[in-house]
């Protein structure tokens, strides 16, 4: 068919731009990530697997994975669990819903680096808002950005700032397309919210939680702006996901090759964690059938 | 079963609680951007105080942040004038392409979006600095562009689904071949749907701060990476900063307005946050 050939040709100048500034960049990291490669030191030198053997032995890695999975699995079960609960809230009330709505949204559309400075404001000792008001009850508050675990309390707490607003959009928009009828004879059986919400509604959006969970759990992985901006990674290591350990060896140590092989395995890592997902809840949905 | 009033009143105001907590942090910045140090810095934090517009004409002219702002102006307006135009047409091709070819192709694309941005950002910089395009526009813009693809893509794929088919066929059997069954019937119905797009894409490429702490310089410099680095100079930087960051912020305020009836599905495919 001519039409069908001709189509093909409106494709060039898209497929252009992203096999030479996506997907060659792409090719090229992972070539680099073979390499004991130095910026502005000696030439690169091939040494096969090197890095990832590397990288299997530095506790800095091991380390860096658990706190980019407590910082996911943290944030993200935040988001889903306060989002679902306003959603859920505002499906049930019957007026100012618009309003609300829009102005819960507004932490989500704020550019992150600017987001992560509000907060800062919020969480820095002594003069943050926060403290301050926490200290003028005469309690001493503790470091918000300071101490390991607090730090990475409030770089939860950053993310499920600018995220949960999304989680609540989408959620309730998904909650309206339930069937009502449905709704209805549950409530004549006298089912009560909880149960409305946890045996009909959940169930019903089904598709569309996981296809957001997977969608943030794909940007948690990779989220950069906030930590950079409120603890870069600190205090010590203990913000430190795989993203900013990334960053610190390829634009504080220079270290190309060994960034570049680590960038590659978080890659991996998040398509295995995604793929997990999928498998799991679309297993429980073939079973429940 | 109707809802009780009181129970319906309670939940209003538990949200409204929820969204006060939630602005609390914006509020607290404009407000030091309109505070003198000597209330900006007092505990406990004072509510009332005289307010002062200073701050925000030191920090956009004296401190010259009109600079990034016109940075970023020129890198997002160029993202979306390339971006936009070559998204929109892989998407018409793609939206009527029958078989599995367009299938794998946004697959593809979907699985484009899930790269770490980080692991890009390295390619990026060592090739940028083997061209010597670090520090210039064109480097930070194809940057851009090419992240902005697959949702570009996606999108307005999702608006030329709506257009159908049959439109392309009697445009076909009137003589408009394929360019002109796409310029001049299928664009015009889109058209809405591209301008969401053309903001969406705005927006993206504003706030995006990676690849712009990596391949921009004291010439190019956008201003995610200027308030980001923006030190404590002076007395004021509370202060100061507060009034940049509020200025940066309030753009997009606008932009969501104009956008609101649009946002879940500019989410869905990744608006805003890449």
């Amino acid at each position: 068919m001519q039409t069908q050939r001709g189509l093909w040709l409106f494709l060039v100048p898209s497929g252009l731009v992203i096999s030479l500034v996506l997907l060659y960049p792409l090719g090229y990291a992972i070539y680099l990530s073979f390499f004991n490669y130095y910026l502005g030191g000696q030439p690169p030198t091939f040494i096969g697997f090197g890095n990832y053997v590397a990288l299997f032995g530095d506790e800095r890695f091991w380390g860096s994975i658990g706190k980019t999975v407590l910082i996911v699995a943290g944030a993200v079960g935040l988001e889903f669990v306060l989002g679902l609960a306003v959603a859920f809230g505002l499906y049930k009330l019957t007026f100012g819903v618009k309003p609300l709505n829009l102005l819960m949204f507004l932490p989500h559309i704020v550019t992150p680096v600017v987001a992560a400075l509000f907060l800062r404001w919020i969480f820095t000792g002594r003069w943050g808002l926060l403290d301050a008001i926490i200290m003028s009850f005469n309690i001493f508050p503790p470091d918000w950005l300071g101490t390991p675990g607090w730090a990475r309390f409030t770089v939860i707490l950053a993310d499920a700032w600018q995220f949960t607003p999304f989680m609540i959009l989408v959620l309730y928009a998904g909650l309206n397309t339930v069937d009502n009828s449905q709704i209805e004879s549950a409530q004549m059986d006298g089912a009560g919210n909880w149960t409305i919400l946890t045996k009909i509604m959940v169930p019903a959006i089904k598709p569309l939680i996981l296809f957001v969970l997977a969608i943030r759990i794909m940007d948690a992985f990779r989220f950069f702006d906030q930590i950079y901006v409120l603890t870069a990674g600190g205090p010590g290591t203990a913000t430190e996901t795989l993203t900013m350990y990334t960053y610190a060896l390829a634009f504080r140590l220079l270290e190309i090759g060994k960034a570049s092989a680590l960038g590659v395995m978080t890659l991996l890592l998040s398509a295995l964690t995604i793929g997990l997902l999928i498998l799991v809840l679309y297993r429980r949905d073939k079973g429940a059938f | 079963m109707r809802p009780s009033r009181a129970s319906q009143t309670l939940l209003f105001l538990a949200l409204c609680a929820f969204t006060v907590v939630n602005l609390t942090p914006i509020i607290w910045a404009f407000m030091t951007s309109i505070k003198l140090p000597v209330d900006a810095f007092s505990v406990p934090p004072k509510l009332i105080f005289t307010p002062t517009f200073e701050f925000h004409y030191q920090v956009w002219v004296e401190k010259q942040f009109w600079q990034f702002l016109i940075n970023s102006a020129i890198i997002a307006v160029s993202v979306v004038c390339i971006s936009v135009p070559i998204g929109t047409m892989a998407a018409f091709a793609l939206s009527r392409m029958r078989g599995s070819g367009s299938r794998g192709i946004l697959f593809g694309l979907l699985a484009m979006r899930m790269f770490p941005h980080i692991l890009l950002a390295i390619p990026f910089f060592v090739l940028a600095q083997w061209l010597n395009l670090i520090d210039t526009f064109p480097a930070m813009i194809m940057a851009l562009v090419a992240i902005n693809q697959p949702f570009t893509i996606w999108m307005m794929r999702s608006f030329f689904m709506d257009v159908p088919l049959e439109l392309d066929e009697a445009a076909r059997i009137d003589g408009c071949n394929l360019w002109q069954v796409f310029y001049q019937v299928a664009l015009p119905v889109v058209r809405p749907g591209l301008w969401i797009t053309c903001l969406f894409s705005l927006l993206l490429a504003y706030n995006e701060f990676l690849f712009a702490l990596v391949l921009t310089g004291p010439n190019t410099k956008t201003l995610p990476v200027a308030i980001a680095e923006y030190g404590a100079e002076d007395l004021n930087y509370w202060s100061l900063s507060a009034a940049a960051a509020i200025g940066i912020m309030l753009p997009i305020v606008l932009f969501m307005m104009a956008l609101q009836r649009h946002l879940v599905r500019g989410l869905a495919f990744g608006a805003v946050k890449g």
